[in-house]
């Protein structure tokens, strides 16, 4: 899935990291959209270690839980509720990478 | 057609008494006016706290909040047997309870409260810190020593009233979902109910009504004229992300609001009595219909309560808190059985209800099948407020 390019102004990029790799995003967007605009689907994995991704992009549903670094821990969030941010390291899976 | 008797309200006590009801041969019918455990039964954090409560020692509290005890000693039983009478899992796990002291002052009121309990045949013990953290190595060191009681623990609250409702209905009761009160009155010598389901109006006669309608049951009853004194209490529960089970034990703090626990999948369960705040009318009253609001303010202490005596918890994630609506009497204890303005209304509400429910829903069953009241309850019964219904002509 690719951002609306036509007749959109965006702010100029910003890199964030997910599972290690770099990953351009715009101030304003949501972590969900980065990541989906970056081709990453899977969010996390369920106990039987199949693939959730998100599913109702409001924070009710809770399928897009990601890992998010916080200092030397890592925080579960809704990657729909999480605003982009200079820095800032998203993980699909616990203690990545 | 003249029913033995009508339940309003599809929660845990309603399920509990039709099943028992319908066991006994007296085919209830149930109307719940939303869905099958969609109120307090459900929204509860699932503690099975058998110890006396934190809230019967505050400074203030009935002194015969203590006397729950003797219905949490049969409670205790009631619970070990319902797996097996049910014949079906419920993540029923009762492998013990803390209830935690920080300091001095703490300790003290937990070591008067476990005599108190021994006196009233609870088997509580007094642990030391090193005891109660040789039962869970992650308590904080400071913790001082904790009242211990080894059938303590809890249980699933979204499976409970399914499980009852489900039991119910192959006994012969009658469940009807989406079906709500509007009025209620005495007739002759049965009550008649006006129902309305699926957008049509219909009436119902019964010989007894069970009104188990959680926080909606002091309002319903005043809408017959009657005074049945329950407050509403809106709570808030959390839940965290899964860890490694390390926790078997319902854990409870003496001087602070505070229960938590690990369920099967490894999350931890933290509440204890934290208020929400309930939406409002147009007029200002509380919308007993709507989910209260979250109080970050309380979510924030009851974290913090739960964290100091468990530091590991602040390396977990918040994945969700959610809020509910149950309600207290106005002693703090549950007010079960018929009120004495109208015969053959029976009234269960008022506090410990998740505990205490299956319990009480067969006193209640008890109570109409032999048409006395069980003497197990007679401190609980309504008629201890008779004197507030004294002008009262039910409508």
């Amino acid at each position: 899935m690719s951002r609306v390019a036509d007749g959109v102004n965006r702010p100029a990029p910003i890199t964030i990291e997910i599972d290690g790799a770099a990953i351009p995003a715009h101030p304003g967007e949501t972590l969900a959209a980065a990541m989906i605009a970056a081709g990453v689907y899977r969010m996390r994995d369920d106990r039987s270690g199949a693939p959730r991704g998100m599913l109702c992009n409001m924070g009710t549903c809770s399928e897009c839980f990601v890992w998010i670094a916080d200092g030397q821990t890592w925080r579960r969030r809704r990657a729909c509720l999480t605003p982009v941010a200079g820095g800032l390291r998203a993980a699909t899976r616990e203690g990545q990478p | 057609m003249t029913h033995e008797v009508l339940i309003i309200g599809g929660g845990l006590l309603g399920c509990a008494a039709a099943w028992h009801l319908a066991r006994a041969g007296l085919a209830p019918r149930l109307i719940e006016a939303r869905g099958i455990n969609a109120g307090a039964s459900g929204q509860n954090a699932g503690s099975l706290h058998f110890q006396i409560e934190r809230r019967f020692l505050e400074p203030g509290a009935s002194g015969q909040g203590a006397q729950i005890v003797r219905l949490n000693t049969l409670a205790i039983e009631e619970w070990a047997g319902l797996e097996e009478e049910l014949s079906r899992p419920l993540d029923i796990h009762m492998h013990g309870g803390l209830m935690l002291a920080e300091n001095e002052a703490d300790l003290a009121l937990l070591a008067s409260k476990v005599a108190r309990e021994n006196e009233l045949g609870l088997p509580t013990q007094l642990l030391s810190g090193t005891e109660a953290r040789g039962l869970v190595p992650r308590l904080a060191p400071h913790i001082c020593g904790a009242a211990w009681l080894a059938r303590e623990g809890h249980a699933n609250p979204r499976i409970l009233a399914d499980a009852f409702a489900d039991a119910a209905r192959s006994e012969g009761a009658v469940i009807e979902t989406q079906s709500r009160l509007l009025d209620l009155r005495r007739d002759g010598e049965s009550w008649q109910a006006t129902i309305e389901h699926s957008g049509r109006i219909v009436t119902a006669r019964a010989r007894h009504v069970i009104l188990a309608t959680g926080h909606w049951a002091a309002r319903v009853a005043a809408r017959m004229g009657l005074n049945i004194p329950l407050y509403l209490a809106p709570l808030m529960m959390s839940v965290t992300d899964r860890t490694a089970p390390f926790l078997p034990y319902l854990i409870q703090h003496v001087g602070k609001r505070l229960s938590m626990k690990q369920t099967d999948d490894g999350n931890m369960v933290i509440g204890g009595g934290w208020a929400s705040a309930p939406q409002k009318m147009a007029d200002g009253l509380p919308d007993l219909d709507a989910p209260p609001y979250l109080v970050p303010d309380n979510l924030r202490a009851n974290l913090e309560v739960a964290a100091g005596v468990m530091p590991c918890l602040r390396a977990r994630s918040l994945i969700r808190s959610w809020t509910g609506m149950t309600c207290v009497s106005a002693d703090q204890l549950p007010i079960v059985g018929e009120v004495p303005a109208a015969p053959g209304l029976f009234v269960a509400a008022g506090g410990s209800m998740f505990t205490l429910g299956p319990l009480l829903a067969r006193m209640l069953a008890r109570s109409i099948i032999e048409r006395a009241m069980p003497e197990e309850i007679a401190l609980f019964s309504a008629a201890r407020f008779a004197h507030l219904n004294a002008f009262a002509v039910p409508s």
